[in-house]
């Protein structure tokens, strides 16, 4: 497949049969004139000027490509390089959408800001610009994400956002989710809301993927400059996906880059304690979009299970279930027990402390690398710091701080 | 003429509006909901709008999304929904039923979809997060056997957007009164009325009113300017209540709701 006939999401916001706009009546307006809206800046070139300056000034980008050379040589395979995402003002790839989304909120008039939030790594972000722009901030967060990420709570709450809990349901990301577009159907004319992934309604996961593409354009460039080519594997988690979609998207035309989206495997993939809706899941209607869910013969979704909270949602971004489907990028699992034990590995070995969702990923890399010459590149998009997991992977492993 | 024609041309015919219900099809079992919509039809309620639970209610308030948590929680699939609205549907040929629920669910039967509501004699649709750009397929499907789907228009629909809405409805159009989840507030303004209003001079189907509707006062401004009113979230708080050893006045209770709206609107 080249990039030159991957032209999606096309007109009606669908990627091959995934994507579209399964909402409510009234929220087909706000997301018409997101569209609009945003078909508009994407050709405007002070807007453009204005993100890039935010994303350099603000964001601190570009964020260097790191050669983890003492875990390479533990491994023994091939090469390993880090994406450091995790420099990033507020610690994760999420701040390159919010940077551009509230930018786009101001252009819309809008005065308000709702976001959902599972880690609280987007919820951080989105409070972080609206408190930059003056902007009103509420971020809903499941009880149970409140409980094993309380760092961020705090952070949220001390860059001036009202945390609403949520505690129907499964009390993770997907209620947040829920009762963020419960928020948004009420407050529709003065708000914005700044979806965390590449999932929800056309033109969501669009947008989200082309803010957070600044990643692999990067990663493009440096390893050019570095190694005189293109990484053999870049490997990403996926949660809603948009970590995966930044770094993948700017390299799906490039057939000899493989690519590999790794998914929460919670206690095991066979278990059905999992967060993997492209490896243990099927197709239907959730948040606005057609994707693989995880969900049962009645179309109930099911509750999840991960060690990490960003990536305990049932669901996946349309585009991912279209890649997925098409072969061009291949979806594997790590379990709870392999994030942790990566998460460990990464903080020992390169005094660098990963995030839980980031360290599925990084539980892949270990897994293949020993096998690969040692004259392969892999590079693991390194989304997020691990500081906010450290009172629950204490927990998990039985101490208390 | 579908059952929903009738319905509407009789009540036209007598210079009434309809009143119609929503409850949610296992709440707070499968048996009493069956019961309770039973009740409403011989307390004269119109049309009867089954509410089939899901997981992830996005649309709803705090009520109705507890309605669907106490139905999920009897483990009930669609087909038994279906098949208790074949039985009520035995004994209450003209009655229409209507199920209103959310995509996934309805997605969850495939194709055989089609032919089980058409079996199980379901009038209408109402899938809340099934806006038209994304119907046509499930439309002509539907239509072929001659079910209705029933279209919702916000507070936000353009005009341009209703019409093309209009192009494609049948049964009757459910206008959403407010900006808002099921259940919230209505504050009835004269822009609510005149918007009603506007929307009737674009078609020739009934137009009913939904959300927010919790007395006769408010039900019967809302009649004045539409066709009919949907009443939700006050019965589905009231069967909430529900204790078994006091059935009685569980269904006492909703009787008296059903017809001090009925006096509203008539
Ligand atoms: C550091 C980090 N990585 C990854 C994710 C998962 O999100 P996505 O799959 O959209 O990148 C999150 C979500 O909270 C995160 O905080």
């Amino acid at each position: 497949m080249s990039k030159e006939n991957y032209d999606f999401p096309d007109k009606d916001g669908r990627f091959g049969e995934f994507g579209g706009k399964y909402v409510s009546e009234t929220l087909i307006s706000a997301l018409d004139e997101l569209e609009c809206t945003y078909e508009e800046v994407k050709k405007d070139k002070s807007f453009l000027a204005e993100v890039k300056n935010d994303l350099e000034t603000f964001v601190g980008r570009p964020s260097p490509l790191y050669f983890a050379q003492r875990w390479t040589e533990n491994l023994g395979g091939a090469k390993i390089y880090l994406k450091r995402e995790d420099l990033n003002h507020t610690g994760a790839h999420k701040i390159n959408n919010t940077v551009g989304q509230v930018l786009l909120a101001k252009k819309m008039g809008k005065k308000r800001i709702i976001a959902e939030t599972g880690a609280g790594q987007h919820g951080v972000a989105t409070a972080a610009v609206a408190a930059r722009h003056g902007l009103e901030c509420i971020i809903f967060m499941g009880d149970e994400d409140i409980e094993r990420q309380s760092p961020n709570v705090y952070r949220m709450k001390l860059l001036g956002a009202t945390v609403c809990s949520v505690n129907s349901g499964t009390k993770t990301l997907k209620d947040a989710m829920n009762e963020a577009m419960r928020d948004w159907v009420t407050n529709v004319d003065d708000t914005h809301y700044i979806i965390g992934s590449v999932a929800g309604p056309h033109p969501y996961p669009q947008i989200v993927r082309d803010f957070n593409s600044i990643v692999g354009i990067e990663l493009k460039d440096q390893s050019r400059g570095l190694f005189g080519r293109y990484p053999d594997k870049i490997i990403a988690c996926v949660g809603g996906g948009s970590n995966a979609m930044g770094i993948f998207y700017p390299f799906l035309k490039d057939n000899s880059v493989d690519l590999i989206g790794v998914e929460a495997g919670g206690s095991g993939v066979d278990s059905g304690m999992h967060a993997a809706p492209l490896s243990d899941g099927s197709i239907g209607v959730l948040h606005g979009m057609k994707t693989y869910l995880m969900q049962d013969q009645e179309g109930q979704i099911l509750s999840t299970h991960s060690v990490s909270a960003g990536l305990d949602y049932p669901g996946v971004g349309p585009e991912h279930s279209y890649l997925r489907d098409s072969g061009r990028v291949v979806y594997e699992a790590a379990t709870d027990e392999e994030a942790l034990d990566s998460f460990h590995d990464l903080t020992k070995t390169e005094g660098i402390m990963p995030a839980l969702e980031t360290a599925h990923a990084l539980a892949y890399a270990k897994k293949i690398a020993p096998d690969l010459d040692k004259e392969e590149i892999l590079v693991v998009n390194l989304s997020g710091r691990g500081d906010k997991d450290m009172a629950n992977v204490a927990k998990v492993e039985g101490l208390t701080l | 003429m579908s059952n929903i024609e009738k319905v509407f041309k009789n009540l036209k015919k007598d210079n009434k509006k309809a009143l119609i219900t929503y409850s949610v099809a296992g709440d707070p079992d499968l048996e009493s909901s069956e019961k309770i919509i039973r009740n409403f039809i011989l307390e004269g309620v119109d049309i009867i709008e089954v509410g089939v639970p899901f997981s992830d209610p996005m649309a709803e308030g705090p009520s109705i999304q507890l309605g669907h948590e106490r139905a999920l929680k009897n483990k009930i699939s669609l087909l038994d929904i279906m098949q208790m609205c074949l039985k009520i549907k035995n004994d209450h040929p003209n009655t229409p039923l209507v199920l209103m629920g959310y995509m996934n669910n309805f997605l969850s039967l495939k194709e055989n979809l089609f032919d089980e509501l058409k079996k199980n004699k379901i009038d209408g649709l109402i899938i809340v997060d099934l806006p038209y750009v994304e119907s046509n397929e499930f439309l002509k499907k539907l239509n072929d056997k001659d079910i209705d789907l029933i279209r919702l228009i916000s507070p936000t629909t353009t005009k341009e957007r209703i019409d093309k809405i209009l192009a494609s409805s049948s049964g009757y159009l459910y206008y959403i009164s407010l900006k808002g989840v099921t259940g919230s507030e209505l504050k009835i303004s004269d822009e609510l009325e005149n918007r009603v209003l506007e929307i009737k001079k674009q078609t020739k189907l009934p137009i009913v009113v939904g959300f927010g509707i919790k007395d006769a006062k408010t039900a019967k401004k809302m009649s004045l300017c539409s066709d009919g009113v949907v009443v939700g979230s006050k019965l589905v708080d009231e069967i909430g209540s529900f204790n078994p050893n006091k059935e009685n006045i569980l269904n006492q209770n909703l009787t008296s709701i059903i017809s001090e709206l009925k006096e509203g609107i008539s």
